[in-house]
């Protein structure tokens, strides 16, 4: 390029930690795109290449997850194994990625979820147009978590768009064109709003700064005035609301969630979701940490009545898989309750809830899988007697159903307990109500679980066979089942690793709030979780 | 008899160079096709168009060069300008050139229509839209702008054979015929107003003196608006776009989309950022108004198109807005994403274009959805190609479509128009929606359909020439998308050596 | 966007001309009376029924010449003043009309090639049999292409 311009500043910034020697994180990323393209390369007959090379770029991303995570230092509170280079300059945008606690276990959710739902619930048909939409939807949750840069984040959080239309679209149920668009529509309507608020976020940090930066720890920096932060959150979270989905952004999502095939359920409830409730812990509480604690009192009340609302369509609901459908909506709730309640704990809380709720809400969308695939039902008056049948499934299913309504010792519990102690120091109220919603979450998963498991079965029943958890099933269910417990009964690991970002956060939160006048409000508030 | 002094230009050849490259090639073609009647094969026509437009993209560098080494200059008595603004279009019209009759060749082989007529049309198009990013010079412009325009009408109409080809055509010329008739009369208003046609000093003109009474010279600047406006088929002025992109060959289609949107936006930017800029609070808010209806009107009326020649017409449209935007922002800032954004639309539109061609022709010249589905069995490859390009076009991340949208946006943003940024996101979800359903009936299923059996489902073959300009439209589409620097720095460099 | 004010006129312009053309249609619909005859309907109003279609067939190749001509007249007459100036224009006019000359030249070959000033019946240049196969297309076009040379 013959023509001098302008020397653009290195993005590079003191506040990330420095360069780590073998860039984990770039292979993690890397690994499942290498495994889609060589994918798309092989003739669509050799089925069962295919499927070793997708489980095995899938199965690499998890060791390479695992590395990261012996790596992490439980000691650092801001980004680790960072790695950055200049992309677009002119444009501010650079390729620069990390972890720290918040992203780490959402990094870890997605590793495990994929292979799992890969191996445990792959369609027959098309599995080449399948595997490679999988391997870049991995692609696109993984560069969401780890992304530093505000607009690399946005280009995998589209990324994840494309994938997931084509799996409801292509594989899922009857009503699947209906669903996959709606889907489509709503969470792109949301990111377009996202992108003009990211940009305008940027150019507001350059007249600060001169800079043209995305970085998202530069970003923290900026000062906004109150209606630019206002302004901005709004534009922020609408985006992650849709994605989340927070009552009542969340229209698309039951039936996006029940007509999408099981391993895009398992992916839209399990890790997708949580795309959205990260982008408001990242990014809302992040940059606009006015706007937060002052709006946040419409968002716990929207969290709440997700939570309440969520739990009583559930009761209703006659068909399985939208019955889990709404119960993760209405988990989600704790979760936007945690992150807006802005402690310590609440936030750890929903952190961590973030990897409960991945867990146990892909292990129920399996399980519906399962029994879909013996009675091609989803209906629940058409369902009894199955632990007579299959007793080694009515036992995972219980594990998992108490998981998910919190009983103590499993790790559902932990996350709730965290959110609702959390979120009673600095908004009683919101918790009190809240905890209904655990109640009511008992209810629908015991009584569907009796509809389902219990009751006599018929003849005829018995002759239509229902075959008990087969060796490859139990391959999918038993990890999940062992992470469920290991975290519900011994949860510091994880917890030490998620608590100084979390609470180097709330404090940047807290801090920017005392410099403006309406804050005493918060300091009574501890900013520790009790060890 | 009259005692005459004339004051003789002193022209400069070589900084009209590539202009003269595509005329003197034009010659050359129109002589051997005389000389040699129908010895040759469109293949080898389009083949020595392709060394003519090399020829012109090599002086164009050396062009680009120059400027770079010696600043920007002017040519032949002012009417020329040689800046980084009119290399970048003098590059972008010479790789065109390159790209198009790669899917032109077998087209027109295979329609019957041989000989060269087409790529010497093609080739005189290209030095219109080439002046138009040179031309200093209202009545250069208006020169330009018939020299681009001509041409396109007649390649309309190029198909003798089917009735909508020869309708395309009339509609094109009759419409274009009146756009140019305003077009004229803006420019004499202008002149009335400012005493000059050459941009600079109308420039220069309305920065030094307050015009007490503005109303010929709103009346001029609302005309030239609208004749370019029609050139770009922006909101309300688009009317025809549809149809003739839907009755013109399909072989030539996207190349007439590509030169005419960027010999139009060329001249379009220069003369109102550079000679209007005073002006800008009287037609920003009317360009305001045509970029909102491009965006919105475009993406809406694509969605209920069954015809994909006619959606990608209406997708144009709505790119057209996009590219407005960088006009909107008014900021080098915004120009250069509008360069950015046309140069990544012109590739992507000559490769889809192109394919629709070879789909269309494997389906009995039937461009309807229809005529898409199941391709992604039949011809795997080629349907990911489509999805490529019209994933681009949504702006799907890792595409030049993407960053081109992202600039034009964020130019807006930074020149505080977030209505208009707003409205273009939103537009651009709806345009998402289209896309996606081309892809989707593409790969999506059909076993059912196979049983009801479409007889023909064999692959489509494609020649050597549609992939050779497959690949080079996917690469420029990819490549800058993945690593934008080298052309974000060519874009910015040509507005930076604006004037 | 305060200076939209300013267009205020024109908005208002534009609704009072399109009050105007619906309220002349619709009066000229409730007003006029309806007598249709058939010698109303007919293209000619003054009543004579037509005998033949006009305008008569006549052969295009009329048009191509007269657009030749028309271009010919052009040359000539960007040739006259530059005859008349010839001294004081020098080397650069005689530059300038040789580039001129020569486009002109090399389209008027191009049009002798083509056979624009052939005259007489039509002779068929594209066997359309030769090569391509045989399509519905291809023959009608070949049926079509018989019957204009006989």
């Amino acid at each position: 390029m013959p023509v001098s311009l302008p020397a653009i500043p290195a993005i590079v910034t003191g506040s990330l930690a420095s360069q780590h020697a073998f860039p984990y994180l770039t292979w993690l990323i890397l690994a499942p795109i290498i495994g889609a393209v060589l994918v798309v390369a092989l003739p669509k007959d050799l089925v069962r290449l295919i499927r070793s090379i997708t489980y095995l770029s899938s199965l690499a991303v998890l060791g390479i997850t695992a590395a990261v995570i012996d790596q992490f230092s439980t000691k650092l509170a801001g980004y680790q194994m960072t790695s950055t280079h200049e992309w677009a300059p002119g444009l501010g945008i650079s390729w620069s990625i990390g972890v720290d606690g918040i992203s780490l276990f959402l990094v870890a959710l997605t590793a495990v979820l994929f292979p799992l739902a890969l191996y445990g619930v792959a369609p027959s048909r098309n599995v080449k147009a399948y595997s490679t939409w999988m391997l870049l939807l991995e692609t696109g949750c993984l560069g969401s978590f780890v992304s530093l840069d505000l607009m690399l984040f946005f280009l995998f959080f589209e990324l994840t768009l494309i994938p997931v239309y084509f799996l409801i679209a292509s594989w899922g149920h009857e009503g699947r064109n209906r669903a996959a668009m709606r889907f489509f529509i709503y969470t792109f309507v949301g990111s377009a709003v996202l992108l003009v608020g990211a940009i305008a976020l940027a150019f507001l940090h350059q007249a600060q700064t001169g800079v043209l930066t995305f970085s998202i720890p530069q970003l923290e920096m900026t000062r906004l005035s109150g209606t630019e932060g206002v302004l901005l959150f709004l534009a922020f979270t609408f985006a992650f609301a849709v994605k989340a989905p927070i009552w009542p952004f969340h229209t698309w999502s039951p039936d996006a969630y029940a007509e999408a095939p099981a391993s895009g359920s398992i992916i839209l409830g399990g890790v997708m979701a949580k795309l959205g409730t990260y982008g408001i812990i990242r990014f809302d509480l992040g940059f606009f940490p006015h706007a937060t604690t002052m709006l946040a009192p419409i968002f716990l009340t929207l969290g709440v009545i997700g939570i309440i609302y969520g739990g009583m369509v559930a009761a209703r609901q006659r068909n399985l898989k939208r019955l889990v459908a709404y119960s993760s909506l209405s988990h989600m709730g704790f979760i936007v309750l945690g992150a807006f309640a802005l402690t310590g704990a609440s936030v750890s809380g929903a952190v961590l809830q973030m990897v409960n709720h991945g867990l146990y809400t892909a292990a129920l969308f399996l399980l519906v899988a399962m029994i879909y695939r013996r009675r091609k039902t989803f209906e629940v008056s058409r369902l009894r007697g199955l632990q007579n049948l299959a007793p080694v499934m009515a036992g995972i299913f219980t594990v998992v159903m108490l998981a998910s309504i919190g009983l103590p010792g499993l790790n559902g519990f932990i996350g709730e307990f965290l959110i609702l102690s959390g979120t009673f120091t600095a908004h009683r109220w919101w918790a009190v109500v809240a905890v209904t919603g655990v109640v009511i979450s008992a209810v629908y998963m015991l009584w569907a679980y009796q509809q389902v498991f219990h009751g006599k079965v018929t003849e005829d029943e018995r002759a239509a066979a229902f075959p008990e958890i087969s060796p490859r099933e139990r391959l999918v269910l038993v990890p999940i089942v062992v992470l469920i417990v290991f975290l519900g009964v011994y949860p510091k690991p994880v917890l030490d690793r998620i608590e100084p970002s979390v609470n180097q956060l709330v404090t940047h939160v807290l801090q920017i709030d005392h410099a403006t006048p309406s804050a005493a409000y918060h300091s009574s508030v501890s900013l520790k979780l009790g060890k | 008899m009259l005692a005459t002094t004339i004051i003789l230009p002193t022209i400069n050849y070589t900084a009209i160079l590539p202009e003269l490259i595509m005329l003197g090639g034009m010659l050359v073609l129109l002589g051997l096709v005389a000389v040699i009647p129908r010895d040759f094969s469109t293949k080898t026509y389009a083949g020595l168009t392709q060394v003519i437009g090399t020829a012109s993209l090599v002086s164009s560098l050396v062009l680009w060069h120059d400027v770079a080494a010696h600043g920007a200059f002017q040519a032949v008595a002012q009417a020329v300008d040689v800046d980084g603004f009119s290399v970048f279009f003098l590059v972008l019209v010479s790789a065109i050139l390159i790209v198009a009759p790669a899917f032109a060749a077998d087209y027109l082989h295979d329609e019957g229509i041989e000989g060269a007529e087409y790529f010497i049309l093609a080739l005189i198009a290209g030095a219109g839209a080439m002046l138009m990013g040179a031309a200093n010079d209202l009545i250069l412009v208006f020169l330009a702008l018939e020299i681009l325009s001509i041409p396109l009408y007649v390649i309309a109409g190029l198909n003798a054979r089917r009735a909508t080809s020869g309708e395309a055509s009339m509609k094109y010329f009759l419409l274009g015929a009146f756009s140019s008739a305003i077009f004229v009369y803006g420019i004499a208003l202008t002149y009335g107003a400012t005493g000059s046609t050459n941009l600079a000093d109308i420039a220069a003109f309305l920065s030094r003196n307050v015009i007490a009474t503005p109303g010929t010279l709103y009346a001029g600047a609302a005309l030239l608006l609208v004749g370019f406006a029609f050139k770009i088929a922006a909101v309300p002025f688009h009317m025809w776009s549809p149809d003739v992109y839907e009755g013109s060959p399909d072989g030539v289609v996207g190349f007439m989309a590509a030169i005419a949107k960027v010999g139009g936006f060329a001249a379009f930017l220069r003369v109102f950022v550079s000679a209007l800029p005073t002006l800008s609070s009287i037609w920003e808010p009317v360009v305001w108004v045509l970029c909102a209806l491009s965006l919105i009107a475009g993406a809406v009326i694509a969605l209920s198109q069954r015809n994909i020649k006619r959606m990608l017409a209406y997708s144009s449209i709505n790119h057209a807005g996009f590219i407005l935007m960088g006009l909107i922002a008014l900021s080098s800032r915004g120009v250069a994403s509008s360069l950015y954004y046309l140069f990544a639309y012109s590739f992507i539109v000559l490769a889809s274009f192109g394919i629709v061609t070879v789909v269309a022709k494997a389906n009995s010249g039937s461009a309807e959805i229809d005529a898409f589905r199941g391709l992604g069995r039949r011809s795997p490859v080629l349907a990911v190609f489509f999805a490529i390009f019209l994933l681009a076009q949504a702006g799907a991340p890792f595409t030049t479509g993407f960053l081109a949208k992202f600039y034009v946006v964020s130019a807006a943003v930074a020149a505080h128009s977030y209505a208009i940024a707003v409205i273009a996101m939103l537009s651009a979800a709806v345009a998402v929606f289209f896309y996606l359903r081309v892809v989707l009936v593409m790969f999506s299923g059909s076993e059912t359909e196979d049983a009801v059996g479409t007889p023909e489902q064999h692959p489509i073959v494609l020649s050597r020439w549609v992939w050779s300009g497959i690949m080079a439209c996917a690469a420029a589409t990819v490549i800058f998308g993945i690593y934008p620097l080298p052309l974000i720095n060519f874009a910015r460099a040509a507005t930076l050596l604006f004037r | 966007m305060g200076s939209l004010t300013s267009y205020l006129p024109i908005f208002v312009l534009f609704i009072l001309g399109f009050l105007f053309a619906a309220l002349s249609i619709v009066a000229s619909k409730l007003l006029a009376p309806k007598r249709p005859t058939t010698a109303k309907e007919a293209p000619y109003e003054c009543g004579i029924v037509p005998t033949y279609e006009l305008p008569q067939r006549f052969p295009v190749r009329f048009y191509l010449v007269a657009m030749i001509f028309v271009i010919f007249d052009i040359e000539v007459i960007f040739l006259f003043p530059w005859a008349v100036v010839y001294n004081s224009l020098g080397t650069f006019g005689l530059v300038e009309i040789i580039v001129f000359s020569l486009a002109v030249f090399f389209s008027f070959i191009y049009l002798i090639a083509n056979g624009a000033l052939d005259w007489g019946p039509i002779k068929v240049q594209r066997p359309a049999s030769e090569s391509a196969p045989r399509t519905t297309s291809s023959t009608v076009r070949r049926v079509s292409s018989n019957n204009e040379a006989a």
